[in-house]
């Protein structure tokens, strides 16, 4: 009787393991983070972006932004001209400009800054919302060509954003105050076919507040 | 060898008749492909060149033969729709070893050597505007009080699934106050996003918004919460820019969606096999073609239905 219940513990234990490893659960998120040949671990967007952001996009911030209330204007006369000063890595009707601005403070918002431009026109400062390609792909000067993976651009964006909240907003959302002048360097985003100029939204690449 | 490559250079092959592309699209049964099939046919045609189009009836064996009768029967260039992102790599490498350029549209084969140049939907940047205005809209209802979503996903296996939702996640996980209560796939499916969405509304009564990673799937997300009379209360978000959704965000039942364009995809792949035959050869070998967010604000840009 006692081997018979020591068999059966055996045998109920073997069981076990046997069930044990024949299951397996795997999250979700794992899969994800296998799914496709986007795996390539050797690219540190991170890096990349760093560099890109201190030896690219600030000295072309200073000398080639276009100047904000002037593209402006011409967006409105001559539009297809225009887009000639527009950048991005993709195609299609969605199109990125490196400007540059300055004006007044006239409220500050929980996810932007909103400034009156010295023509007149009012644009908002993002600070909240810090998303998208428009940082990567404003200046034009990553091309497509250096990437043979979608997923390492996304996470160039996704770096480039992280420095503009990081290193960009904290100084600026401290010493922003209704009725002070700032001179700006952004990034906006428009699209070429359904094209707003209201309520546009300028991702902060540097700004100065006097 | 002068006389080859001044006749390479030209729309003309060597015997002197105009060359040929040949487009191989995964299915004709769907309206979307159908598009992109004969967008990417017009075009190559428009260009100068004879066209053929080959259905592979989403099946790789068939499309393996589609590719053999290409290379045999003298075609200068594909455009191709694949069928399966691993299971077309072997064609596509076939009609490679043949000294044929292959152009992907719209869907990708899992390797960069296969295809001259993949011309893709930027599903994870249309997944980002979508997961900033799915931020901003739950967030100007209740400030940092706790939004619980659910989100259904697409065919597990399918690269565009996981771009979709990585896309997304890159916004709506940098706030915590949004939990994902539920996380399920319904295999891009109308009918299985229906059903998946009624169990989970079984367990989380107290859902606040439903992303989906196709307008097929919000389609059936959006039934079940009217089945549910949950329907004012839940906001749907999609992608794709099907017109029944479009319809539904102009009626303010769908909150937004990704609009995808097969049709400038499937014109670049013909001018780049064009440009390909009059010598380019630095193709990048992913190019993305950007999702325009449509939403509740930007609706009326989009009067007319998109032709299916």
């Amino acid at each position: 009787m006692q081997k018979n219940s020591l068999k059966y513990a055996v045998l109920l234990v073997l069981l076990g393991v046997v069930a044990y490893n024949s299951v397996y659960f795997k999250k979700l998120d794992e899969v994800k983070a296998n799914a496709g040949s986007n795996t390539d671990q050797k690219f540190d967007a991170a890096a990349y972006a760093q560099t890109f952001w201190t030896s690219k996009l600030l000295p072309a911030s200073a000398s080639s932004a276009t100047d904000l209330s002037a593209l402006l204007s011409s967006l409105k006369t001559d539009k297809t001209k225009a887009f000639d000063n527009s950048h991005a890595l993709g195609i299609g009707n969605i199109r990125y400009f490196l400007v540059k601005g300055e004006g007044k403070i006239t409220a500050i918002g929980d996810n932007d800054v909103t400034v009156s431009l010295l023509t007149g026109e009012t644009v908002n400062l993002a600070t909240e919302y810090i998303f998208g390609n428009a940082a990567r792909d404003a200046s034009g000067l990553i091309k497509i060509t250096e990437f043979d993976n979608t997923t390492d651009l996304n996470n160039v964006s996704a770096e480039l954003n992280n420095i503009i909240r990081k290193k960009v907003l904290p100084p600026f959302k401290a010493s922003a105050k209704t009725g002070s002048t700032v001179k700006f360097v952004g990034a906006i985003e428009l699209n070429k076919e359904h094209l707003h100029l209201e309520n546009l939204e300028v991702i902060p690449i540097s700004i100065e507040v006097h | 060898m002068l006389l080859l490559l001044v006749g390479s250079c030209t729309n003309k092959s060597s015997t002197g008749q105009p060359k040929k592309v040949a487009v191989i699209v995964s299915t004709l049964n769907n309206p979307w492909f159908v598009v992109l099939a004969e967008t990417a046919a017009a075009q190559a045609k428009a260009l100068g060149y004879k066209t053929k189009i080959f259905d592979s009836q989403n099946n790789t064996a068939l499309e393996s033969d589609h590719f053999e009768n290409a290379i045999v029967s003298g075609f200068n260039a594909i455009l191709l729709n694949p069928t399966d992102s691993d299971g077309s790599i072997v064609n596509a490498m076939k009609a490679k070893e043949a000294g044929i350029p292959v152009f992907c549209m719209d869907r990708e084969v899992n390797s960069p050597q296969a295809a001259t140049c993949q011309i893709l939907s930027d599903n994870y940047s249309g997944c980002v505007a979508i997961g900033k205005y799915f931020v901003q809209t739950l967030r100007t209802k209740a400030k940092d009080t706790p939004i619980n979503y659910v989100e259904i996903l697409g065919l597990v296996g399918d690269n565009n699934t996981w771009n979709r939702s990585k896309g997304f996640h890159s916004v709506v996980d940098q706030y915590p106050n949004f939990k994902m209560v539920a996380q399920q796939s319904a295999d891009f499916d109308r009918n299985k996003a229906m059903e998946v969405l009624e169990s989970i509304l079984q367990a989380h009564p107290d859902v606040n918004a439903v992303f989906c990673g196709n307008d097929a799937m919000a389609m059936g997300a959006y039934q079940a919460l009217v089945a549910a009379g949950k329907a004012n209360d839940v906001g749907v978000f999609g992608f794709d820019g099907a017109d029944d959704v479009m319809n539904s965000i102009r009626d303010g039942k769908i909150k937004a969606t990704g609009l995808q364009s097969p049709q400038t995809m499937a014109k670049t792949a013909a001018e780049y096999a064009d440009e390909y035959f009059k010598g380019k050869r630095d193709f990048a070998k992913k190019i993305p073609v950007a999702v325009e967010l449509v939403d509740q604000a930007n609706i009326k840009d989009y009067s007319t239905p998109k032709k299916l």
